[in-house]
């Protein structure tokens, strides 16, 4: 009969070394199965986000209920059309993009509305003004471009179908 | 004899289905830790509609629960009832839905004023029937918007 002690251990065929620190897994594999569908059923996939924004203030009242004398501020304003997009200021236009494929050039955008807000007097304001027929997608992320130039407010205007200014 | 035998084999077959459990455990670990990953303490205070798919966005901004309006492809709902379809009034030369507005109205009365108002619009929705909507809301009173979209 064989009797293996503690300081034997080293000396120990691998059969039985394999034996001895043989785990119980059954517990672990318990609290894994029981945990697994818990958490399936708690988990996220989708993370939800909202983007604020407001519909422009009414430029006709404000004037009304303002001073007479003083001008409404002119803010840059993003006109979306079906084949280009364009940040204009006032009257002017100062930067047509003309859309790439099926998107807009939103970097491009990004880049050009952050040279013309240096140059603006109202820096954190911006009117994203698309044409009726553009996707809600596109609106939503030339939102995001604006609020990454560093546009705090976004308002959304609707932009007048003007067969001179192109589709 | 035969007997013996038997035992003998069911020995050895006891030795030979013991399964193993190392790359089950693996398997396990690495589900929990993508599990674990993607809990969410705080859960969902928003439900985004099913008929709807909304647009993908960078924002971070996480929503706040208040009032809300869902645009589908097809109509406008508001808690689950279809307040006015798409084809009655995208084309009509007024901006006012009159439908939206009345519901609006109502529930502005009720809530003694929530200003704020989030439009759960559908990605391929187009602009027409947004811009509508959202006449139709500041016309009710609700002067700030919430687009609900989808973190890219």
């Amino acid at each position: 009969m064989k009797t293996l002690s503690v300081g034997k251990k080293g000396f120990l065929p691998s059969e039985v070394i394999e034996a001895e620190i043989d785990i119980d897994v059954k517990p672990i594999m318990n609290v894994l199965i029981i945990l697994i569908p818990f958490l399936v059923s708690v988990a996220v996939y989708t993370n939800l986000a909202v983007i604020d924004m407001s519909l422009p203030p009414n430029v006709t009242t404000a004037a009304a209920q303002g001073a007479a004398n003083e001008k409404p501020k002119v803010k840059i304003t993003v006109l979306v059309a079906q084949s280009f997009c364009a940040i204009t200021l006032g009257d002017a236009l100062l930067d047509s993009i003309p859309r790439a494929g099926d998107d807009y050039p939103y970097d491009t955008l990004a880049a050009r509305l952050l040279v013309r807000r240096a140059a603006a007097d109202v820096k954190d304001e911006v009117i994203v003004a698309p044409r009726d027929g553009i996707h809600f997608k596109y609106v939503v992320r030339i939102m995001d471009a604006c609020k990454k130039t560093g546009f705090d407010k976004v308002s959304l205007a609707s932009a007048t179908e003007s067969p001179a200014g192109g589709r | 004899m035969n007997l013996h035998k038997k035992k003998f084999s069911a020995a050895v077959i006891s030795d030979i289905i013991k399964p193993q459990m190392t790359s089950l455990i693996d398997i396990l670990t690495l589900l929990l830790v993508f599990l674990i990953q993607s809990f969410n303490a705080e859960g969902t205070l928003i439900t985004p509609s099913s008929d709807l798919e909304l647009p993908l966005s960078s924002s971070k901004q996480p929503p706040v629960p208040s009032m809300m309006i869902e645009i589908t492809h097809d109509a406008v709902i508001a808690e689950g009832k279809q307040l006015a379809s798409n084809i009655s009034f995208a084309a009509s030369p007024d901006l006012l839905v009159s439908s939206v507005y009345a519901w609006l109205s109502r529930q502005k009365s009720a809530d003694g004023g929530p200003k704020r108002i989030v439009i759960q619009c559908d990605r391929e929705i187009e602009f027409n029937i947004v811009k509508r909507v959202m006449y139709t809301c500041s016309k009710a009173g609700f002067t700030d918007f919430s687009v609900l979209v989808i973190e890219d």
